[in-house]
C-alpha cells in the first residue's frame, strides 16, 4: 500500500522556523514499522533526515517521537496497530518540552538533568549480608515497585505532559517514576532524601493528575500512579 | 506567556485521551468560577455598604446578558465539583487509575444529567421574569458598570508590576528568568488544602446554588411579598437589599446561620480559588517579575476579598434593611387601616 509520511523538519543551519515535509512511500506493508518507513525516507529519498535511534525493537527508548499527535516508539507502532490503510498520512514530529536539535532529534539534557536531580541509583539501607550474598527481598517488596522497573527512559512520558510543557522545571513523569522504583525499594535507604527532593515545588506537586502519561508509555508503566503514590509518600513522611 | 500559547497550541494538537479534557475543563471552569467570584463577593458586600449601588448591581444580574453568565456558571461550578471529586478520588486511590478514563467520562455525563433539570428549573424563573413587562439593564449601562471591573483588575496588575519592578531595582534582583523559590511546605500543603476544602465546598455550594439558582432564582431577589429561602421572613419591599438582609438576620436557634454559611464558603472558596490562580501563574509566568507580581496580586487581592466579605457579613445590612422594613410595615398597616377594614 501507498502510506505518506508528513514529518517536521528543522535544520538549525538553514531553517529560520520548523516546517513539514511530505515523503509518500510505495509497497509499504501492514507489518512495516513507523521507524522502517522513517528509513526508507532517509535511504531512499532525503538523506538529511535526521533521527535518533539504536536498538529499534522498543528496547533502548532512543526513537520516542510524536506519531499521529501521542507520544510513540517509532519502532513499536506498526502499520497495523495503527489502522493505516491504503492512501493514509502518518504525521510525526519531535516529542515535545525539550529543545529540538535537528528534525526528529532532542536535546535530553534538560530531562536527564531531571532524572539525576532524583537520585536514581541504589543507596543500601544496610551493610553487605555477612555471607557476601545478596541482600534478600520477598517477592512482596519486589512487587510493590516492580512496575517502575520498566522504565527505559524514552521520555513518552515526560513530553505528554501539560505541566512539563508549560515549564521545563518540572522535574516530570519519567524521573518521579525512576524515583519511585528507588523509594519503594525495600534494601534502600535514601527514601527520605528522594521524597524531600520531589516535594520542592517543581517536584511532584506540579503533576495535576492530567493522566496523559500513562497511555504514553511505551513500557505500560502506569505512571500516573506510580506519581500519585509518591504524593502520598511525601504526605505519610510529613 | 511563550509557555501559556505553547500549551494551548499544543493541548489542542496532542491527542491526550479524555483525562486532558477533564483538565482543560478544570482549569477553564475554575478561572470562569474566580472571576464571577471576584464580582460577586464585591456587589454583596455593597448590601452592606452601599444598598444603592447592590439595588443596581442585581438590576444587572437581572439582565440578559448575566443570565447567559448565570447558566454557564452553574454549569462551571456543577463540573469543577464533579471532576474535582473525580481528581480528589484517584489521587487519594492512586492504585485506581484503569478507572479514570471511565470516571472522566462519567463526570461529563453526570454534569449533563444534573445541568438538564437545573436549567429547566432556571428557565422557568427566566420566563417568569422576561413574561412579566418591565424595565431591564440595558447593555450600555452594563458595560459602564462593569468595565469598572475590568478597570480595576488592570490597574491592580498593572500596580502589582510596578511594585515589582522596584523590588527589582531595590534588592539589584538580574533580570533572569528564574522564578522566585518558593519554600516547600507551602505546595504541600496547598495540595492537601485544594482536596480537603474541595470535599467541604461541594455541599455548600451546591446548597448555595439551590437557593440562590434554583428554587429561588436572582429574579426572586427582588420579588415582593415573597418568602426569602430559608428563612421565615417576607421581602415586604421587593428590595434585594432586604432579601440579603432577611437572610443574615434570620436566626435559627440563636444562630445566624446563612451568616455562618455565607463566611464558611467565602473563606473556603476564595482560598481555593485564588490558589488555583496561583498555580495558573505559577504554571505559565515564568519570567521572574511578572511571577512575584501576579502572586503578590493573587496574594493580596485573596485577602483583601475575604476581608471585604468578612466585614459585609460582620456589619450586615441591620440599619438600612431594618429601615426599609419598618417603613413598608407602616405603609403596609395604615394601608390596611384605611382600605382593609
Amino acid at each position: 500500500m501507498k502510506v505518506t509520511l508528513r514529518i517536521r523538519r528543522f535544520n538549525p543551519e538553514t531553517d529560520q522556523k520548523p516546517y513539514w515535509g511530505d515523503y509518500t512511500l510505495d509497497g509499504v506493508e501492514p507489518t512495516n514499522s513507523v521507524l522502517e518507513l522513517i528509513h526508507r525516507v532517509k535511504w531512499e529519498q532525503d538523506g538529511t533526515l535526521t533521527l535518533r535511534r539504536s536498538c529499534a525493537h522498543g528496547v533502548c527508548g532512543s526513537d520516542a517521537m510524536r506519531v499521529n499527535g501521542v507520544n510513540r516508539l517509532a519502532c513499536k507502532i506498526l502499520m497495523d496497530g495503527i489502522g493505516v490503510k491504503d492512501g493514509d498520512t502518518i504525521q510525526l514530529e519531535p516529542i515535545l518540552g525539550l529543545p529540538v536539535i535537528k528534525d526528529l532529534v532532542v536535546d535530553f539534557e534538560p530531562f536527564f538533568d531531571h532524572y539525576r536531580a532524583v537520585m536514581p541509583y541504589f543507596v543500601p539501607a544496610t551493610p553487605p549480608p555477612a555471607d557476601g550474598r545478596e541482600r534478600i527481598q520477598s517477592q512482596a517488596e519486589r512487587e510493590v515497585f516492580d512496575d517502575t522497573t520498566k522504565c527505559i527512559l524514552c521520555a513518552c512520558c515526560t513530553t505528554s505532559c501539560p505541566s512539563f510543557w508549560a515549564s521545563g522545571k518540572y522535574v516530570g513523569p519519567a524521573a518521579i517514576v525512576q524515583a519511585h522504583r528507588f523509594i519503594f525499594d525495600s534494601r534502600d535507604g535514601a527514601a527520605k532524601e528522594r521524597l524531600n527532593i520531589l516535594a520542592e515545588p517543581d517536584g511532584v506537586w506540579r503533576c495535576r493528575t492530567i493522566f496523559n502519561c500513562t497511555p504514553a508509555c511505551p513500557r505500560d508503566i502506569e505512571v500516573t500512579r506510580a506519581i500519585g503514590e509518591v504524593k502520598l509518600a511525601i504526605k505519610r513522611a510529613e | 506567556m511563550a509557555s501559556l500559547v505553547t500549551t494551548i497550541t499544543e493541548t489542542l494538537r496532542y491527542r491526550g485521551k479524555i483525562g486532558q479534557w477533564s483538565w482543560v475543563f478544570h482549569r477553564l471552569s475554575g478561572v470562569g468560577i474566580v472571576l464571577f467570584l471576584v464580582l460577586h463577593v464585591i456587589d454583596t458586600s455593597w448590601a452592606a455598604f452601599y444598598p444603592d449601588q447592590y439595588v443596581q448591581a442585581i438590576r444587572e444580574y437581572q439582565s440578559p446578558l448575566f443570565t447567559i453568565g448565570e447558566f454557564a456558571l452553574v454549569a462551571a461550578v456543577v463540573y469543577h465539583a464533579f471532576n474535582g471529586l473525580r481528581i480528589v478520588y484517584f489521587d487519594y486511590n492512586p492504585q485506581l487509575w484503569h478507572l479514570q478514563q471511565r470516571a472522566a467520562t462519567i463526570v461529563f455525563v453526570l454534569t449533563g444529567i444534573v445541568l438538564l433539570p437545573v436549567f429547566v428549573l432556571m428557565f422557568g424563573h427566566v420566563a417568569d421574569f422576561y413574561g412579566e413587562d418591565r424595565e431591564i439593564a440595558g447593555l450600555d449601562e452594563l458595560v459602564r458598570t462593569q468595565s469598572q471591573f475590568l478597570l480595576g483588575f488592570i490597574v491592580i496588575v498593572v500596580a502589582a508590576l510596578i511594585l515589582s519592578f522596584l523590588y527589582a531595582l531595590i534588592t539589584g534582583e538580574k533580570p533572569d528568568d528564574e522564578v522566585i523559590k518558593r519554600p516547600s511546605a507551602i505546595d504541600s500543603w496547598f495540595w492537601s488544602y485544594m482536596r480537603i476544602s474541595g470535599i467541604l465546598i461541594v455541599p455548600l455550594v451546591f446548597g448555595h446554588l439551590a437557593m440562590m439558582h434554583i428554587i429561588q432564582g436572582v429574579f426572586d431577589i427582588t420579588a415582593a411579598d415573597h418568602t426569602v429561602v430559608g428563612t421565615e421572613f417576607v421581602n415586604q419591599t421587593g428590595t434585594a437589599v432586604e432579601f440579603v438582609g432577611d437572610r443574615w438576620n434570620y436566626l435559627l436557634a440563636g444562630v445566624a446561620i446563612w451568616r455562618v454559611y455565607d463566611g464558611l464558603l467565602l473563606a473556603l472558596v476564595v482560598l481555593h480559588g485564588f490558589n488555583g490562580l496561583r498555580y495558573i501563574v505559577n504554571d505559565y509566568a515564568n519570567n521572574r517579575m511578572v511571577n512575584r507580581a501576579l502572586n503578590w496580586a493573587i496574594l493580596y487581592g485573596g485577602a483583601a476579598l475575604i476581608i471585604l466579605g468578612m466585614a459585609a457579613l460582620l456589619a450586615g445590612v441591620e440599619e438600612t434593611a431594618a429601615g426599609i422594613v419598618e417603613e413598608s410595615i407602616t405603609v403596609v398597616e395604615s394601608s390596611t387601616f384605611w382600605f382593609g377594614g
